[in-house]
C-alpha cells in the first residue's frame, strides 16, 4: 500500500481542525471589493463549440443578463498586456506531484504568449512571490527551476488563492490567475466560503492545471475511499474557482497532459472576449448574477455556443 | 613567553578559531569599532584624497607622490579593517530592520488591532523591508567594491612609478616589440587565432538557446540607435583581426552590460549606451567584446554547457533578486544581471573565464580602437567612470570577479603607451550626440513601460514617503560608514 493514503487522511483530519480557526478568522475577513456607482465593469469570457474556441464574434452575437434582466453592454478589446500570475503548489507534501509540476512549467515556457506580464508565486504554508511580473518568460521557468526542496509540508491552498486574489484584485486591466495545484488544503486560515466570496468579488479569471495525475491514473486503484474523497474535494474546490470566475479547470490523468493544459490556458487567454457594462451600485456586497449568451445565425437558425464567464460579482 | 602574551580579544579570537564556535558565540563577526591603526594624519589625509582621484589622473601623478612602502602597507591594513567595520555596520542596520519587520508581523497576528493600527504596521513593514534591502545592497556590493577600488588605487600609487620606468626603458631599448601581439601595423593581416569561422555555428546555437530560454531582453527597434551602434561596430571590425561577419544586437535593457557569443555575435545593452560619454568609450566597449571573438575565447570556454550555465546563473540571480523585497530590486538587478562581457557580474571562475582572457581582450580592444583612429583612453575612462564616478552601487561590481582592477588598468595603460602615437584621435562625433538623442526617447518609453508594470508586491497606499538610506553615489565610502543616515522614514532603528 502506498503511504499516500495515510498522507491524504492525515491532511484531511487537519482540515477539520482548520474549521474552527477559519470560523474565527471570518469575523475579521475583508469587506468585498465594491466599485463606485455606475463604474464601468468588464466581463471576460471565452466562447466554445465542442472543444473549439470560437473567435470573431461581434457585439450582435452576444446578450448579457444581469440579475436575470437584459443589460446593455459594449464589446471591447480585452486589455493587453494581461497580468497572468502562476500560483504553484510547492510543498514538502507534494512530492507525488513533482512530475506534473515540471511538465506544467515546461508547457508554460513552450506556450506562453509573448507580450503579457507573467509572475510566479509558490505556496505551502504561505505565498512566496518568486518572480514579480515580467515579460521575460524565461525568468519564470528559471525561478521555478531553482526552487529547491520545500521547507514546509503544509498545502494551504485556500489561503494562497485568497491572498493572490487580494493582490491581483488591486491590479488594473485584465487579470488571470493560473493555479497549478492539487486543491488539497491542510491548514488554511480562510474557509472555503471566504475564498468563494473573494473569487466572486475580485474580477480575476482563474484557470487551473490540477496536479495529481498519478492518483487519477496509475495509482487510482490503490487509493482508499478517504484518500479518494480528499482528492475529489480538492478538485471540486478548484473547479468551483474556475467556474465562478469564467475560467476552466483541467485535471490530466497523465503527466504528459500538462503541456496541453498550459497550451489550452494560453489559447483561452488569447481568445477572450470582453464585455463592458455599467454596474449598478453595490453597497451591500450582494451577489449579482451574470449570464451571457453567445450565438450566431446560420440560415436563419440560431446556433448557440457555450460561454465560459464568471457566474456573477459582488 | 610571547605566545601567552594575549589580551582578552586575542584570547577570544583564538578560542573561536580553535573550537569552531563561531556561529554559537558570534565570533567571526565584523569589527564593531573603527580601525585603531592608521597612518599619521599628515600621510593619511592626503592619501585619502589621492584615492578619490581617477585612475587616469593617478597614472599622471603617481610618480610625483612620495609615500613609503610602510605607509602604503599601513593604509592597506587600515582600509581592510575599515571595510570590515563598514560592512558590519550595514549588516547591523539590515539585521535591525529585519527584526523590525518580524516584530511588526508578530503584532499583526494579534486579533485586537484596529484597521488604523494594521495600516500603520503595513507601512512600517514596507518601509523596513525597503531599508533592509538598501542596507543589503550597500553591505554586500557597494562597500566591498568601493574598498577594492581604493586598494587598487593604493597599489597603483605604490607600484606604477616603478612600472612606468620599466615601460619607458622597454620603449627606449625596443624590447616592447617582443610583447605578445606587438605587430599592430599588421592588424587585419595577422592571425590571432586560427579558424574563427568554426565558431559561427556554435554562436548561432548559443544565440538560439538564449532566445529560447526566454531570458534575452527585447531588441531596440529604433533605427537611429541600432544603425549607429552597428556602424561603430563595423568601423572597428574593419580595423581588427576579426575574420567572421560581425553581428551586433542592441538589447533594450537598462543593464550596463555588453557580452559576446562565439562567432562574431556581440550584444550591447541599452544601459551601456546610456552610460558612455563619448564615441571613443563606446568604441572601447565594442572592441573589447569583439576581441573575445577574435581570440576565440568563446570557443575555448563557452561550450554548450557553459552557455546554459550562463543563462541559468543570470536567471538565478534575477530570481533571487525578485524575492529581495520591492525596493532595491532595480539596483540589484542592474548590479548583477549579465552574461559575459563588460558587465561581468556572474561567477566567471565557475565559467572558467581566466584573467588572461580578459587581459587579452583588453589588449586587442585597445589596439583596434587605436587602429580605427579613436582615443585609446576611452576604454579606461569608461571603466574609471564605472568604478569611481558612477558609484559603487550602480554599476561597478564587475571587477569583483574580473582580474584585479589594478592589474587590468596597468596592463591597458601599458599597451596604450606602447602603441605608436597618432594625431587627431576621435573622441566624439555629432553622430554620437544624435544617437544619444534618439536613445533618450527609447529610454523614456522603456521607463514609461516599466512604470506601467503591474506588481504583486504592491505597496500599501497612504503611507508616509518611503525612507531612504542617505547615500550619494560618488561620495567617499567612509561617509556612509561613519553614520548611516536615514531620511524621511517612518521606521528608524535606534530612533
Amino acid at each position: 500500500m502506498f503511504d499516500t493514503t495515510n498522507y491524504i487522511r492525515r491532511h484531511t483530519a487537519r482540515k477539520v481542525a482548520l474549521g474552527l480557526a477559519a470560523l474565527t478568522w471570518s469575523l475579521g475577513a475583508r469587506t468585498a471589493n465594491v466599485g463606485p456607482p455606475d463604474e464601468p465593469r468588464s466581463l471576460y469570457l471565452n466562447v466554445e463549440k465542442g472543444s473549439n474556441l470560437i473567435t470573431g464574434l461581434t457585439q450582435g452575437n452576444f446578450r448579457l443578463h444581469l440579475d436575470g434582466k437584459p443589460q446593455p453592454f459594449r464589446l471591447e478589446k480585452p486589455e493587453e498586456p494581461a497580468s497572468v500570475a502562476l500560483l504553484v503548489e510547492h510543498s514538502g507534501s507534494s512530492g507525488y506531484f513533482a512530475d506534473d509540476l515540471n511538465a506544467a512549467l515546461q508547457g508554460f515556457l513552450k506556450h506562453a504568449l509573448e507580450g503579457h506580464w507573467y509572475a510566479l508565486a509558490t505556496f505551502s504554508h504561505e505565498v512566496e512571490i518568486r518572480t514579480d511580473f515580467t515579460k521575460q518568460i524565461g525568468e519564470i521557468t528559471a525561478a521555478y527551476s531553482q526552487l529547491g526542496t520545500p521547507t514546509w509540508s503544509e498545502i494551504d491552498t485556500y489561503d494562497a488563492v485568497y491572498e493572490m486574489l487580494d493582490k491581483m484584485g488591486r491590479l488594473p486591466g485584465r487579470r488571470i490567475l493560473v493555479v497549478v495545484g492539487s486543491g488539497l488544503d491542510t491548514f488554511s486560515e480562510h474557509s472555503l466560503g471566504q475564498v468563494q466570496k473573494k473569487a466572486e468579488a475580485e474580477n480575476v479569471t482563474i484557470f487551473v492545471a490540477g496536479l495529481g495525475s498519478l492518483f487519477r491514473g496509475a495509482y487510482d486503484p490503490y487509493l482508499d475511499s478517504s484518500a479518494r474523497m480528499s482528492l475529489v474535494q480538492g478538485q471540486a474546490f478548484l473547479k468551483m474557482l474556475a467556474g465562478k470566475t469564467g475560467g476552466f479547470a483541467w485535471f490530466p490523468n497523465q503527466v504528459n497532459g500538462f503541456p496541453d493544459v498550459m497550451q489550452g490556458i494560453m489559447q483561452s487567454i488569447a481568445t477572450q472576449y470582453r464585455l463592458g457594462y455599467d454596474a449598478p451600485p453595490n453597497g451591500s456586497g450582494k451577489f449579482h448574477t451574470v449570464k451571457v449568451e453567445a450565438f450566431r445565425m446560420v440560415n436563419d437558425k440560431r446556433e448557440d455556443f457555450k460561454v465560459l464567464v464568471r457566474e456573477g460579482w459582488r | 613567553m610571547p605566545v601567552l602574551n594575549l589580551d582578552l580579544r586575542s584570547m577570544l579570537a583564538l578560542l573561536c578559531s580553535e573550537l569552531l564556535l563561531g556561529t554559537l558565540t558570534g565570533c567571526g563577526r565584523h569589527r564593531v569599532t573603527l580601525p585603531e591603526v592608521k597612518p599619521p594624519s599628515r600621510v593619511f589625509e592626503p592619501l585619502q584624497e589621492e584615492l578619490q582621484k581617477s585612475y587616469l589622473t593617478l597614472f599622471e601623478t603617481a610618480s610625483k607622490l612620495d609615500y613609503s612602502d610602510g605607509q602604503i602597507l599601513k593604509m592597506q591594513e587600515y582600509l581592510k579593517q575599515a571595510q570590515d567595520y563598514c560592512v558590519g555596520k550595514f549588516e547591523g542596520v539590515s539585521g535591525e530592520y529585519e527584526r523590525r519587520v518580524a516584530d511588526a508581523q508578530r503584532t499583526l497576528k494579534k486579533s485586537n488591532i484596529t484597521d488604523e493600527e494594521r495600516h500603520t504596521l503595513h507601512c512600517s513593514i514596507q518601509d523596513a523591508r525597503a531599508l533592509k534591502s538598501q542596507a543589503d545592497v550597500i553591505s554586500q556590493h557597494a562597500i566591498p567594491v568601493a574598498y577594492d577600488n581604493k586598494q587598487a588605487k593604493l597599489e597603483l600609487i605604490q607600484k606604477w612609478p616603478g612600472q612606468l620606468k620599466e615601460i619607458q626603458q622597454s620603449v627606449a631599448d625596443g624590447t616592447y616589440k617582443n610583447r605578445r601581439w606587438a605587430d599592430v601595423q599588421d592588424i587585419g593581416f595577422r592571425e590571432i587565432e586560427k579558424n574563427q569561422k568554426d565558431d559561427i555555428k556554435i554562436g548561432q546555437e548559443a544565440v538560439r538557446d538564449l532566445k529560447q530560454s526566454g531570458l534575452m531582453p527585447k531588441e531596440i527597434e529604433d533605427e537611429a540607435v541600432v544603425s549607429y551602434v552597428k556602424r561603430i561596430g563595423q568601423k572597428i571590425a574593419l580595423n581588427s583581426d576579426l575574420q567572421v561577419p560581425l553581428q551586433i544586437t542592441v538589447l533594450n535593457s537598462r543593464e550596463i552590460n555588453a557580452f559576446a557569443l562565439p562567432g562574431g555575435f556581440v550584444f550591447i545593452e541599452r544601459g551601456i549606451l546610456e552610460s558612455v560619454d563619448d564615441e571613443s568609450q563606446l568604441a572601447g566597449v565594442i572592441a573589447h567584446e569583439m576581441s573575445h571573438d577574435v581570440a576565440r575565447h568563446g570557443h575555448k570556454l563557452m561550450t554548450k554547457a557553459t552557455i546554459a550555465q550562463i543563462i541559468y546563473q543570470a536567471a538565478q540571480i534575477a530570481a533571487v533578486l525578485a524575492t529581495g523585497g520591492a525596493a532595491g530590486i532595480g539596483t540589484l538587478y542592474g548590479l548583477q544581471y549579465g552574461f559575459y562581457g563588460l558587465g561581468l557580474t556572474l561567477n566567471l571562475t565557475l565559467l572558467g573565464v581566466s584573467r588572461e582572457f580578459e587581459q587579452q581582450a583588453d589588449q586587442l580592444g585597445i589596439q583596434y580602437v587605436w587602429k580605427a583612429g579613436y582615443d585609446t583612453s576611452g576604454f579606461i575612462r569608461f571603466f574609471d567612470k564605472m568604478a569611481t564616478k558612477e558609484g559603487y552601487v550602480n554599476s561597478a561590481s564587475w571587477f569583483r570577479s574580473h582580474p584585479p582592477f589594478y592589474q587590468r588598468m596597468v596592463e591597458s595603460e601599458r599597451e596604450i603607451m606602447y602603441l605608436p602615437k597618432q594625431q587627431n584621435l576621435v573622441v566624439n562625433t555629432p553622430e554620437f550626440a544624435a544617437m544619444k538623442a534618439a536613445l533618450a526617447k527609447v529610454s523614456a518609453k522603456a521607463e514609461e513601460e516599466s512604470k506601467a508594470k503591474p506588481s504583486l508586491i504592491s505597496p500599501e497606499q497612504g503611507c508616509p514617503p518611503p525612507s531612504k538610506l542617505l547615500y550619494e553615489a560618488d561620495q567617499p565610502i567612509e561617509m556612509i560608514c561613519s553614520t548611516p543616515q536615514i531620511i524621511s522614514g517612518v521606521t528608524q532603528p535606534g530612533k
